[in-house]
């Protein structure tokens, strides 16, 4: 019930948006992009696991271990995030909180919670804004380009929708993106996204659908540097499962309470 | 530029209508390798989960005095080298569901060229945290014992961190973001209400001690926990933060010490994906930080008592504000920098500078005047106030800086009224998860009349290895 509630306010609020409307299949692109954002995202509560490798020229060079819990704001219909830093050692016990639209970094050795932008990295090429769960069918206006037959992380042909995101508004970490979604299934298959001067900056692909979460979704989301190429993290999720996660969570003062969890 | 967009998109339509499939290139991009398998990253060692961090570090720092001081300074004269080993030691552990104890402490194991070798002063415990707390509720926390209560938004100076008096223990960097973690904790017991809409946080600290002295670093006590620079008074906070909405969650506090009452605020707004701004704010009425210093030494008998404040002016009790303002900003190359303009109405105006140097410039190294002038600086370091009444702040990190190993950070702290200054560069490489080598120069720079130009040391050198078990 709460659940198509969700899936309602996603879709419905960007009824409004008919440029580049599929008339054969009768969806929108942002109803198209909410599709899938459900396929990488539940809209239950949950936690995950990521592990963030960074390469260069494919070799590995570090590792970080998070652990995610992400709630879906009904007024906002975007996720709040908590993460907590699992490894390496010396990073054991740092925070980062998104909630109402802010992001604050807790380390437990200052004890001191200081605000940051989404622009700041967390380990390699991926920004805090990369490995948060978002939903892009909030942060983003979709238009479809077209279809397209790309291939997967994996090489195979997968025919997609083509759309091009651009941001809604400042909380979107990228100026504009490039989308392909897979038809019918709506799996999110890769996506390229700009600066606003039309740079691009990163290259993604989501690949090893697994059963996560109630459902096949991507496990892992292989990020690369578009300016240098050389580089290029793995962002591995796992060890996912529902949880409640109260609304205090993401409060600012909770964040050193944490250890308590 | 419009047009190209149009042509950028006819042969995009053009080309992606085609339903062509087409080799990506942007494949081979892809690392062949895969990832060590989920679950098994870092594996950290006996001393590291989230609530356990427990590291040996070791540090070397080498000390070059400035010469030519404008005013002498009184003997004895600070440490040339020093050497330390030190066991950090931060754990957070449960008891039962509804209860957890906190511990957080340093030993020491020094040695310099001021202290006698072997002697007591060679080890020194820094009991920082040691706390019980318990939340009968999801949303009510209680704590007890000796906490760090830290508040304050902004990098280089913060007017509402309270309890950072007389705290900081012997820190190894000067950068303000590290004083905030060599610190003692302060006896208290502190109850905390989160909900959604905010948090109330109220906190009273008794005192316990007698005031004291101003310790240095030859006169520190090896076990005793030093009640007496954080308990000497009854201390009452009440912090609240509100959200109001998108973006904006104020904070608000209300501190009462000795009699005076303290208010602050905290307030921040992100602009955009890569920049923050912020304001940090407290005021009280109190009186200049000469008249507080001067107060402080005959009270503890630093001073002789029937003596006369050789910088006379500032005592009337007045409101007077301390603010940090700035914002930080994130480049694309993984640069993060901080610029502050920094507020303190209580500490030393251009008249004040320009009559400790009067004072100062020909007084004898021995004289009874020289101790008293540079009390009134030892006091605003060991209270962790800006000495000075306006002052720059600009901090930068680099995250990846040439490579995902290393990470340099800067900080230049200047003092508005004659531009004298410090600055501090520190480099860390992460030689494995668990190793990690660093070093850090701090250079003080300005005329031999200036604020930070006057002290004795010119510059100095650490060079230090970390080991994370």
């Amino acid at each position: 019930m709460r659940q198509s509630l969700v899936i309602g306010l996603l879709t419905t609020s960007f009824l409004g948006t008919l440029a580049g409307a599929d008339p054969a299949k009768g969806s929108t692109a942002q109803e198209i992009v909410a599709q899938s954002d459900l396929v990488r995202n539940p809209v239950q509560s949950f936690e995950t696991v990521t592990t963030l490798t960074e390469y260069v020229s494919g070799r590995q060079r570090s590792q970080e271990e998070l652990a995610v819990y992400s709630k879906l704001d009904l007024a906002t219909r975007q996720y709040r995030n908590l993460v907590q830093y699992l490894a390496p050692p010396r990073d054991a016990g740092k925070r980062v909180l998104l909630g109402g639209g802010a992001l604050w970094f807790y380390d437990p050795a200052s004890k001191a919670s200081v605000r940051i932008s989404p622009q700041q990295r967390l380990v390699g090429q991926a920004a805090i804004g990369d490995v948060l769960t978002v939903n892009f069918a909030v942060d983003y206006s979709a238009k479809l380009l077209g279809d397209e037959t790309v291939e997967d992380a994996e090489r195979r042909q997968r025919h997609c929708w083509h759309l091009e995101l651009k941001a809604a508004d400042d909380q979107a970490t990228y100026a504009r993106a490039e989308y392909w979604i897979e038809e019918g299934s709506h799996y999110p298959i890769k996506a390229r996204f700009y600066s606003d001067s039309g740079r691009a900056l990163k290259i993604a692909y989501y690949r090893h659908f697994v059963q996560r979460l109630g459902r096949l979704r991507p496990s892992e989301v292989v990020i690369i540097d578009a300016v240098d190429t050389s580089l290029a993290t793995i962002a591995s999720l796992h060890d996912s499962k529902f949880r409640d996660v109260p609304d205090i969570w993401f409060q600012r003062d909770y964040l050193p309470r944490l250890d308590a969890r | 530029m419009r047009g190209r967009g149009f042509c950028m998109a006819l042969l995009l339509s053009a080309w992606c209508t085609s339903a062509v499939a087409y080799q990506d290139s942007d494949l081979d991009l892809i690392p062949a390798t895969r990832p060590a398998a989920a679950g098994t990253v870092a594996q950290p060692g006996w001393g590291v989960s989230p609530g356990h961090k427990i590291y040996l570090e070791n540090a070397a720092t080498g000390v070059w005095d400035s010469h030519d001081l404008a005013a002498p300074l009184p003997p004895p004269r600070d440490y040339l080298w020093q050497e330390r080993l030190l066991l950090d030691v931060r754990t957070t552990d449960l008891i039962g569901k509804r209860a957890e104890i906190h511990l957080s402490t340093r030993l020491n194991f020094r040695d310099e060229d001021d202290l006698r070798f072997p002697s007591h002063e060679n080890v020194v415990n820094d009991l920082r945290e040691a706390y019980v707390s318990w939340h009968p509720s999801d949303q009510t926390y209680v704590d007890v014992g000796r906490i760090n209560v830290k508040s304050g938004i902004a990098l280089g100076y913060n007017p509402t961190d309270f309890f950072k008096t007389r705290s900081v223990t012997e820190p190894l960097s000067l950068d303000p973001s590290a004083l905030r973690e060599d610190r003692l904790g302060t006896l208290m017991a502190r109850v905390q209400h989160i909900w959604g809409a905010g948090s109330l946080t109220i906190a009273f600290a008794p005192g316990i001690r007698a005031r004291s002295r101003i310790y240095t670093n030859t006169n520190l006590p090896s076990l005793n926990p030093m009640f007496d620079r954080t308990n000497a008074d009854d201390r009452f906070l009440v912090k609240g933060s509100i959200n109001l909405g998108d973006n904006a969650s104020p904070e608000f506090l209300l501190y009462r010490e000795a009699g005076q009452l303290h208010l602050g605020t905290n307030l921040s707004v992100g602009l955009g994906q890569s920049t923050v701004a912020y304001l940090e704010w407290s005021g009280a009425r109190r009186p200049n930080l000469i008249t507080e210093a001067f107060n402080y030494g005959r009270e503890t008998g630093t001073l002789p008592v029937n003596s006369e404040n050789p910088l006379s002016g500032g005592s009337r009790r007045t409101f007077r504000s301390e603010l940090a303002i700035g914002a930080s900003y994130t480049t694309k190359a993984d640069l993060t920098v901080n610029f502050e303009y920094l507020l303190n109405q209580a500490g030393f105006s251009r008249r004040d500078w320009d009559a400790w140097f009067a004072a100062g410039t020909h007084a004898e190294p021995q004289a009874p005047l020289i101790d008293e002038l540079w009390y009134f600086r030892a006091y605003a370091r060991d209270q962790q106030q800006q000495n000075t009444g306006q002052a720059y702040f600009a901090r930068a990190d680099w995250v990846n800086a040439f490579s995902a190993q290393l990470e340099l950070t800067g900080f230049a702290l200047v003092d508005a009224y004659d531009q004298s200054g410090i600055a501090q560069v520190s480099a860390n490489y992460y030689l494995s998860d668990s190793w990690t080598i660093g070093g850090l120069g701090v250079r003080y720079f300005g005329s031999r009349r200036s604020d930070f130009g006057s002290l004795g040391t010119s510059f100095s050198l650490l060079f230090s290895v970390v080991h994370y078990f």
